[in-house]
């Protein structure tokens, strides 16, 4: 019921970019989780997680984007966020992950100055 | 459909599912003539809800359903989400400070989002045993 999810780990200069592609749930997040302890064994300090516009996101994938945030406080890594619609901008904002992580509108501006 | 004005429908107990609740939602605020922002606002909340009374109402017990119904009047759209459980012992804040931190579990967000995202939200028994959660949606014009 839930669209696959799918993601791939590319590296631009010093930044470990996830693209994550389809949805983000307690389901799927085993697979963000993987990836981004393979990020972290590399020794990435510079996160960027680059979501699906279309993609649905619930209350148990934003679980698992707190554990990745309280991991990256610990590995001294900074992660930032871009393409989020404008709905799960404001869902992150609520519930305090900006805090924690930067979102941008584009990747071009996510990796400006990381 | 059960009246005029009146939308039912029952998902299994299973992860995923709750989509259904959530796009069904969406066709009928759509209809109503609510902005693309509220029915996103809506379909979390939905989605929400019947994680809930999936996950912590049925307990995932596959041999139970999450009914929903969509109650449509002029200027608002209620959507009540039953499940057969025996209810939630109590209602937390959750902390994003706490949840980082690792003093708390990370979950626990949905009653959050769905009372930030809308008008009116209350929990009550139902008759014929397990929880209802209703949620009112305005139509803002």
């Amino acid at each position: 019921m839930n669209k696959e999810i799918q993601v791939s780990i590319s590296q631009k200069d010093d930044v470990s970019i996830l693209n994550i592609q389809g949805d983000v749930t307690a389901i799927s997040g085993e697979t963000i989780e993987e990836a981004y302890q393979k990020v972290n064994t590399n020794g990435a300090k510079k996160i960027l997680l680059y979501f699906d516009k279309d993609g649905y996101i619930n209350s148990g994938g934003i679980a698992i984007l707190i554990g990745i945030a309280s991991e990256s406080r610990k590995n001294e890594q900074k992660i930032r966020i871009t393409g989020l619609s404008a709905h799960f901008q404001k869902i992150f904002n609520m519930v305090g992950l900006t805090k924690y992580t930067e979102i941008f509108p584009t990747e071009e501006l996510a990796l400006k100055d990381f | 459909m059960t009246s005029d004005n009146n939308i039912e429908l029952h998902i299994p107990s299973i992860m995923g599912f709750e989509k259904i609740a959530m796009e069904c939602s969406a066709s009928v605020a759509k209809k109503m003539g609510f902005t693309q922002d509220r029915i996103e606002d809506l379909k979390t909340a939905v989605a929400e809800a019947c994680l809930n009374a999936i996950e912590h109402g049925n307990k995932m017990d596959t041999n139970t359903k999450v009914g929903i119904t969509l109650t449509v009047e002029e200027s608002k759209l209620q959507v009540s989400v039953k499940d057969q459980g025996k209810g939630i012992d109590q209602i937390l804040t959750p902390s994003i400070e706490n949840k980082v931190g690792g003093k708390e579990n990370p979950r626990g967000w949905g009653i959050f989002l769905i009372k930030s995202l809308m008008n009116e939200v209350s929990f009550e028994p139902s008759p014929e045993g397990g929880n209802i959660i209703k949620m009112i949606i305005y139509l803002e014009k």
